[in-house]
């Protein structure tokens, strides 16, 4: 992922970007190249390219992508590890339908990391947590008979203590 | 996390690949079975993907060697179908229970500790002061005195003989078996008393009714079934803890373990006979944690599990409940019969200075 590191923020190329809602974006081509997606598109149009649609991902969801790839756009042994956890952990600090929809795009544009950690924030979710909260959180309908329900419980006992 | 807006099912609203990722994430068995009693849809998805055994592989790898006891041979919470299900589903409802409570169950950290007693050996040559119990102390001399087991004395190098261990619980993943055959090291020419190969067999009880077996008869090995055989082990003439690792972990239902040694290498010079002796024995792999258990249900071996909770313990009748104090306070009675015994020789023995050279 080390790409183009010395000297990157002076003279680095930008590449334009566009996204399902027709924004057009300016980003630097280190951090859209974060995206695997992106990556293979400007290698495969070359220098000739003008802007890269990307229709499965729209402008405000693009926006904290770009964010992200910004932030992580150089390697991270460079910058302050705790100071790089607190921001990630600040960046996936979002409400819920806002983080399914730059888990998808993460996936569509294939950022790795940037998939793990909103996986991770959704699991974290779950953590620990009885099915009643689960379904609170997730705003799931208990669609159990009674018995079905006591009969899952009875199965697994051990994980309802 | 805000609770500005209302969640939404992400496993409707992203789909299956996403959420499985995101359910990789979990790494405790207990999160797996609350997300399968969610609702109907997570209930089918977390079992239809196999999420409960892929978490236990990763927690345990070496489980991967014993999965077609759980899958194919139905031994373990043997699929029953009635009019209503389908064998499928069915099959993987079972991989879901059983998986989710072995990586609940058995120990985090691998143990060598996995003897709870030994029950008898083939033949002792004097009892109790050559017993199979001292083979549980891992040094060879106590007070000075000299731990260890040994046979009878035989014409024939290739006689064989047995040692009967009940392992700490019923349900094991065993690993390894550590064997030090004893040096005498106050005989002339200190001669070590090992076997020429080494064999092991783990199973249950064949009378299911049966809940201790403590007898220590020669009939004991007739009354067990063994499910697992090793295969044989060279073992060296060497006064050293021998490590046999088996092929393969060994998912050990029953609880209890059988060392074949087979063939003898030493004879004994004041009466040109041929021994073995053992020093010590232990095994070595991941027990069930204490509430965690398994109940056999015929002598096919097949078996049920239970978890007892420490609110149900309480009520249950010390026979049923594995692995408490009560099991334990029953084994320290056996231990103590035997020590008992053992411990008056002791004593009596105490005015004799020890001989330069004990006959075996």
């Amino acid at each position: 992922m080390a790409s183009s590191t010395s000297g990157s923020s002076s003279s680095s190329k930008v590449v334009k970007i566009r996204s399902s809602d027709n924004e057009n974006f300016e980003v630097e081509e280190a951090a859209a190249a974060r995206s695997e997606t992106i990556k293979k598109l400007l290698e495969d149009v070359g220098d000739d390219a003008d802007v890269i649609p990307l229709p499965n991902v729209d402008a405000k969801t693009l926006v904290k992508v770009m964010e992200w790839c910004k932030k992580h756009m150089d390697d991270v042994d460079e910058l302050n590890k705790e100071e790089m956890k607190t921001w990630d952990a600040e960046f996936v600090d979002m409400d819920q339908s806002c983080l399914y929809n730059v888990l998808l795009a993460a996936n569509f544009l294939n950022i790795k990391e940037l998939l793990d950690q909103l996986t991770q924030k959704v699991a974290d979710m779950i953590k620990g947590k009885s099915p009643e909260e689960i379904r609170a959180t997730f705003n799931i309908k208990n669609d159990f008979t009674p018995e079905e329900e006591a009969e899952i419980r009875k199965q697994n006992a051990w994980a309802f203590e | 996390m805000r609770k500005m807006d209302s969640g939404c099912d992400f496993i409707q609203w992203l789909g299956p690949d996403m959420s499985i990722q995101i359910l990789e994430h979990l790494d405790d068995p207990s999160d797996i079975v609350r997300v399968s009693a969610v609702s109907r849809l997570w209930h089918q998805f977390a079992i239809e993907n196999g999420l409960s055994r892929q978490l236990c592989l990763r927690m345990f790898p070496e489980i991967s060697s014993a999965a077609h006891v759980i899958e194919a041979n139905n031994k373990i919470e043997p699929v029953k179908l009635n009019r209503s299900s389908n064998m499928e589903w069915e099959c993987l409802r079972r991989k879901h229970k059983v998986y989710s409570f072995l990586a609940k169950g058995l120990s985090p950290v691998i143990r060598n500790d996995c003897i709870r007693g030994a029950i008898s050996a083939s033949s002792t040559d004097n009892y109790p002061d050559e017993s199979i119990q001292n083979t549980l102390e891992a040094r060879d001399r106590v007070d000075n005195r000299p731990s260890y087991w040994s046979s009878k004395g035989e014409d024939d190098p290739s006689v064989p003989e047995t040692l009967l261990y009940r392992l700490t619980v019923k349900l094991s993943v065993v690993a390894e078996i550590h064997v030090q055959p004893f040096q005498a090291f106050f005989q002339y020419g200190f001669p070590i008393y090992s076997a020429k190969a080494i064999r092991f067999k783990i199973g249950h009880l064949r009378n299911l009714m049966e809940t201790e077996a403590d007898d220590f008869g020669n009939s004991a090995a007739d009354r067990f079934i063994w499910t697992y055989t090793s295969p044989e082990f060279p073992m060296v003439q060497e006064s050293s803890l021998q490590k046999f690792e088996l092929p393969e972990p060994v998912l050990c239902v029953g609880g209890y373990l059988l060392v074949e040694l087979l063939g003898r290498v030493q004879k004994q010079e004041i009466d040109a006979l041929y021994y073995i002796c053992i020093a010590h024995v232990k095994v070595v792999g991941r027990p069930a944690l204490p509430a965690f258990d398994v109940e056999m249900l015929d002598q096919s071996g097949t078996c049920d599990l239970r978890y007892y909770s420490c609110r149900e313990s309480a009520v249950k009748s010390p026979s049923l409940k594995m692995g408490g104090p009560s099991r334990l306070s029953t084994f320290n009675a056996i231990w103590n019969r035997i020590l008992g015994a053992g411990a008056g020789t002791v004593a009596g023995d105490d005015d004799d200075e020890p001989e330069d050279e004990f006959p075996i």
